[in-house]
C-alpha cells in the first residue's frame, strides 16, 4: 500500500508542470516583540499533499494564516502558482484559486447544507452581485451543487440546517464550500480537530479521495499523527516558530530532531 | 429522505407554506379598510401602520438579513419625508415626483454615509449610524428658511394622481389613499423579496451568518454591506415619502433618534428573522402606543417599559416564537 | 472681538468638560461591557435632581458627592437586575434595553419633578463674576473646570494604580484572560458601570448649577459624547478625553462665525476623522 502510494505520487508529480503550486520564501511573522513564525520556507508541488505539524505553540496556525492571507507576513514572500500573492487580500487570493477551512468550523449555521454550498457556488461563478440568474445559469448552479454534494457524500443531509448537524458533517459541508470555489490549492486547518473516531475516519477518507482521485493540491495543519503519516506526501515540522524538518513521512519518522522536539514537549 | 425530496427551499420557486403566508398577508392588507373599524381602528391608522411597517421592513433588510444594526435609520426615513415635502411645497404638486425625490435624497445620503462606515461592526456600527443621523436632524432643525425648522414644513398637500383614464382622489378619500400606499408598499416589498432571494441577497445572508466564512468564499464583505445599506436607505426613504403624503407635514422628529429606536423595536417585536415580522411589529407598536398615549400623559414611561419587556422576555419577537426558519 | 473669542473659547472648554465627563463614563461602559448606554443622559439628569432634593438638607458641597453616589447606586442596581442579563447577546438588545430605560427614567423625572425646569442653587460666594471685562469668568465656572479636571485625573489614577482599575483595563484588552485568572467579570462590569454612572451624576449636578434642571437636560450631551468617543478612538479613554475637548472647543469657536452650524460641526469633524483616520485619534487598530 505504502509503496503503491509513493509510486502513485511520483507519477502524478512528474506529470505536472515545473512551477510549484505554492512557494513560501523566508516568511516571518511578528506580533509586537513576539515572533510567531521565524524565517520559514516551503515548496509545495502540484498534486502534493503537504502536512504541517509541530508541538503546540509551534506557529502552525500563524504560518497557515500567512499562506491563506488572513494577515500579511512581517517579512518574506508567498508565491502561488508562479505569482507573488504576499500582499493580496483574501478575496483576490480566493479568485486566484486558494480556498481554506478553519480549525473551528466556519459555516452558515442557520442555512441548509444546500444553501451553504449554493452561496459558495454562486460566488465562485461570479454571481455575487447579481439580482437574478438566467435559467441556464441557474441550471448550472444547481448542477454544480448536486455534484459537490455527491462528491463529498453529504447529499442525504442537503436540506438540514448546518448548525444542527454533527461536528463532522459540518466540517464536510465546509469542505464542500471550499471545493465550490474550484480551488487549485486547498488549505485545511486541523480538519479533524475535535472529531470523534468515526468522524475522523470519514474526513480522512474524504481528504484522501480529493487528493488521490481528484488530484487536489492540499496543505493541511494537523495534530493527529496517524492521519498525517497516512495521508501526506511530505511533512513540514515547525517548532517554536522555525522550520525543524521537511521530508517524506518516513524521513520525518526517522528524524531524531523531530523526535526530540515532540518528546521534549511531552516531558 | 432523498436529496431531491429534501431540496432546499431556496432552490424552489415558492413552496406551499410560503404561498399560504403570502396569501394570508395580502388578504389581510387588501381588506384592511373593511375590517379595521370592527376592532376600533380607522383607515388612516391602517395607512400609518403600512407606512411605518414598510420603514421597519426596510431597516430589517439590514438587521435581519444582513446582520448589521443601524440605529440611525430615521435619518433616511426623514430625508424621504423632507425630500417629498420640499418638492410638493416648492417645486410641483406631483405625488410621484415627490416620492422619487424623497427616495433619491435618502438613497444618496445612505450611499455616502454607508461608504464611511462599512468597516465598523456590531455596537460600533450602531454608534456611528446614531451619530451621523444627527447631521440631518440639525440641518432640518436649523435651516429655518427652507425646512421651517422646529415647527416643521407646512403648506403642502399630496396631489391627486391622474392616470389618464381615471383620477385617483387620494387627497380626500382615505380608502383611495390607503390603496395607493398599499400599491407602493407592494412594489417595495416585492423588490425586497426578490433581492433577498437572489444570489446577491444570499451573500447578505452569508455575511449575517458568518462574516469570516463569507470573506473566505471571496465575497467583498465591505462592498456588500455598503450596497445593502444603500438599498435599505432607498427603501426606507420611499416609506418616508409616503409618511409626508400621509401627514401633509414634515418635521424634525422624523429624523430623530427616538424614531430610529422605535423602528428597531418594531423589527424585534415582530421578529427580525421573518420577512413580515416588522410589519406585524409596527402594527402592534402603533396600536399600543396609540392606546397608551390616549390613557396617560406619562406614555413615554410605558413605551420605555415595552422596550424593556420585549428585550427581557420576548427577544425573538412575536413571529420568531412561532418559527425559527427565515422567510427569505 | 478678542473678548468674544475668549468668551466662546471658555464656553467651549466648559461644554468640552461636560462632554468629557459624560463620554468618559460612556466609554468605560462601552469598552468593558460592549454596551452603548442610551440612558446615560438620563442618569445625568437624575444626578442633578437628586442634588436638588439633597441640598436643602446637607448643602451644596456634600451634595456634589452624595447625589452622584446615589445615582451610581441606582445605576448599579439597574445593571445587576437588567443590563447584565443581556451581555453577550446581539448588540441590538442592549441598545433597545438602554433606549427603553432612557424613556422610563426621563418620564419618571418628569412625573416626580415636573415638566418645567428647576433651578439648582449654587452657593452665593462662587456665583459672582470675577472681573468686569471677562464677565464670563465666575468662580463657579472655574470650579467646574477644576472639578472636572480633578475627577478626570482621579479616574486615570484609579485605573492605573488601583487593583480594580488595573483589572478594568485588563478586562478591556482581554476579557477571557481576566476571567480565566479567576476575576469575577460580572462584578467587575457592574462596578465599572456604576463608576460610569457616577461620572454622569456628577456632570448632572455641575450642569444643574450652570443651566438649571429639566428632564431632558442630558439629551444634548449624549450624542456629542458618542462623537467624542468615535473621534478620540474606540477603546482609548485618553482619546475620549481629547475627543471631548476637541469637539467642545470646535463647536464653541464655530458659534463665533456661524452660530447655526455649531451643532453640525461636531458631526462634520466626525465624518472627516472617519474618512482620514478611521480608528480615531488614539484608537486601537482592531477596535472598530
Amino acid at each position: 500500500m505504502d509503496t503503491n502510494h509513493e509510486q502513485h505520487t511520483k507519477a502524478r508529480v512528474r506529470a505536472m508542470s515545473d512551477t510549484p503550486m505554492l512557494e513560501v520564501r523566508n516568511a516571518t511573522k511578528a506580533f509586537g516583540s513576539l515572533i510567531a513564525v521565524r524565517d520559514v520556507s516551503l515548496t509545495v508541488q502540484r498534486g502534493e499533499l503537504r502536512a504541517i505539524i509541530g508541538p503546540n505553540g509551534a506557529g502552525k496556525t500563524t504560518f497557515f494564516n500567512l499562506i491563506s492571507g488572513f494577515f500579511p507576513p512581517t517579512r518574506g514572500t508567498i508565491v502561488f502558482d508562479g505569482q507573488d500573492v504576499t500582499n493580496l487580500a483574501v478575496p483576490e487570493r480566493v479568485k486566484k484559486g486558494m480556498a481554506r477551512t478553519f480549525q473551528i468550523t466556519e459555516v452558515f449555521p442557520e442555512l441548509t447544507v444546500h444553501e451553504n454550498v449554493r452561496i459558495a457556488v454562486e460566488v465562485a461563478a461570479g454571481y455575487a452581485l447579481r439580482p437574478r440568474l438566467s435559467s441556464s445559469e441557474r441550471a448550472g448552479v444547481d448542477h454544480a451543487i448536486d455534484d459537490l454534494l455527491e462528491r463529498t457524500r453529504i447529499a442525504d443531509k442537503a436540506g438540514r440546517l448546518v448548525g444542527e448537524l454533527a461536528h463532522g458533517d459540518q466540517r464536510i459541508a465546509e469542505i464542500a464550500m471550499a471545493l465550490a470555489l474550484k480551488p487549485r490549492l486547498l488549505l485545511l486547518d486541523e480538519p479533524t480537530a475535535g472529531m470523534g473516531e468515526q468522524e475522523t475516519f470519514e474526513i480522512a477518507g474524504l481528504i484522501r479521495r480529493l487528493h488521490r482521485e481528484e488530484n487536489y493540491s492540499i496543505v493541511l495543519v494537523e495534530h493527529d499523527m496517524r492521519l498525517v503519516f497516512h495521508l501526506a506526501d511530505r511533512i513540514t515540522v515547525l517548532a517554536e516558530g522555525a522550520l525543524l524538518a521537511d521530508g517524506t513521512p518516513s524521513d520525518i519518522a526517522a528524524n531524531p530532531d523531530v523526535q526530540a522536539a515532540y518528546l521534549g514537549h511531552a516531558a | 429522505m432523498s436529496a431531491t425530496v429534501m431540496r432546499a427551499p431556496a432552490a424552489q420557486p415558492l413552496d406551499r407554506h410560503r404561498l399560504l403566508v403570502l396569501g394570508l398577508v395580502w388578504v389581510i392588507l387588501l381588506l384592511c379598510p373593511f375590517w379595521i373599524p370592527f376592532i376600533g381602528g380607522y383607515t388612516s391608522l391602517g395607512t400609518r401602520i403600512l407606512v411605518l411597517g414598510l420603514a421597519a421592513m426596510s431597516l430589517n433588510f439590514l438587521i435581519g438579513f444582513t446582520g448589521i444594526v443601524s440605529f440611525g435609520h430615521a435619518a433616511y426615513f426623514g430625508l424621504g419625508v423632507y425630500g417629498c415635502g420640499l418638492i410638493l411645497r416648492y417645486v410641483t404638486a406631483s405625488t410621484p415626483l415627490g416620492l422619487v425625490a424623497g427616495m433619491l435624497l435618502g438613497g444618496l445620503a445612505g450611499t455616502i454615509i454607508g461608504a464611511l462606515i462599512t468597516k465598523r461592526r456590531g455596537i460600533y456600527f450602531a454608534m456611528v449610524t446614531i451619530a451621523f443621523q444627527q447631521i440631518f436632524y440639525f440641518i432640518a432643525y436649523k435651516w429655518n428658511g427652507l425646512t421651517g425648522g422646529f415647527d416643521g414644513l407646512r403648506g403642502f398637500t399630496r396631489a391627486n394622481i391622474n392616470l389618464g383614464f381615471a383620477n385617483l382622489d387620494i387627497i380626500k378619500n382615505d380608502y383611495v389613499f390607503y390603496y395607493f400606499v398599499l400599491f407602493v408598499f407592494a412594489i417595495v416589498a416585492g423588490v425586497m423579496g426578490l433581492i433577498l432571494r437572489s444570489p446577491f441577497g444570499r451573500t447578505l445572508l452569508a455575511i449575517r451568518e458568518n462574516e469570516r466564512r463569507a470573506r473566505f468564499l471571496g465575497i467583498n464583505v465591505e462592498r456588500h454591506i455598503w450596497l445593502a445599506f444603500t438599498i435599505s436607505a432607498i427603501f426606507i426613504a420611499i416609506a418616508g415619502g409616503l409618511y409626508a403624503l400621509l401627514n401633509n407635514f414634515a418635521d424634525p422628529s422624523s429624523l430623530y433618534t427616538d424614531l430610529s429606536g422605535e423602528l428597531v423595536i418594531m423589527c424585534v417585536l415582530g421578529g427580525i428573522r421573518v420577512f413580515w415580522g416588522p410589519l406585524l411589529g409596527a402594527a402592534v407598536y402603533v396600536v399600543l402606543q396609540d392606546w397608551i398615549s390616549s390613557h396617560t400623559v406619562n406614555w413615554m414611561f410605558f413605551v420605555g417599559l415595552i422596550f424593556v419587556i420585549v428585550v427581557m422576555f420576548f427577544p425573538r419577537g412575536l413571529l420568531g416564537i412561532l418559527r425559527r426558519r427565515s422567510e427569505a | 472681538m478678542l473678548q468674544l473669542i475668549l468668551f466662546n473659547l471658555f464656553n467651549g472648554l466648559i461644554i468640552g468638560a461636560f462632554y468629557v465627563l459624560v463620554s468618559l463614563g460612556l466609554s468605560m461602559i462601552l469598552n468593558l461591557s460592549n454596551v452603548i448606554n442610551f440612558a446615560h443622559g438620563n442618569f445625568l439628569a437624575l444626578g442633578g435632581y437628586l442634588a436638588y432634593v439633597l441640598i436643602p438638607y446637607i448643602g451644596f458641597w456634600p451634595s456634589l458627592l452624595v447625589a452622584p453616589l446615589l445615582t451610581a447606586v441606582i445605576g448599579y442596581l439597574i445593571e445587576v437586575s437588567m443590563i447584565s442579563r443581556i451581555y453577550g447577546r446581539d448588540p441590538i438588545y442592549s441598545l433597545l434595553l438602554t433606549f427603553g430605560l432612557a424613556f422610563m427614567i426621563q418620564d419618571a423625572c418628569r412625573y416626580i419633578w415636573g415638566v418645567n425646569g428647576l433651578p439648582l442653587t449654587v452657593p452665593n460666594n462662587i456665583s459672582q463674576p470675577l472681573s468686569q471685562t471677562y464677565f464670563f469668568l465666575n468662580a463657579y465656572r472655574l470650579f467646574l473646570v477644576a472639578i472636572v479636571a480633578v475627577s478626570v485625573l482621579g479616574l486615570f489614577a484609579f485605573l492605573r494604580y488601583s487593583r480594580m482599575g488595573m483589572r478594568i483595563r485588563a478586562g478591556i484588552l482581554d476579557l477571557d484572560t481576566v476571567s480565566a485568572l479567576g476575576i469575577n467579570v460580572r462584578r467587575l462590569r457592574s462596578l465599572n458601570f456604576a463608576f460610569g454612572i457616577f461620572l454622569a451624576g456628577l456632570a448632572g449636578v455641575l450642569a444643574g448649577g450652570q443651566i438649571g434642571l429639566n428632564p431632558n437636560m442630558g439629551d444634548n450631551l449624549l450624542l456629542p459624547s458618542f462623537v467624542a468617543i468615535i473621534v478620540g478612538g474606540m477603546g482609548s479613554l485618553v482619546g475620549t478625553l481629547l475627543g471631548g475637548l476637541t469637539i467642545g472647543v470646535a463647536a464653541a469657536l464655530t458659534a463665533v462665525v456661524w452660530p447655526a452650524a455649531s451643532d453640525v460641526v461636531v458631526y462634520i469633524i466626525m465624518a472627516v476623522v472617519l474618512l482620514v483616520r478611521p480608528r480615531g485619534f488614539l484608537g486601537e487598530e482592531g477596535m472598530q
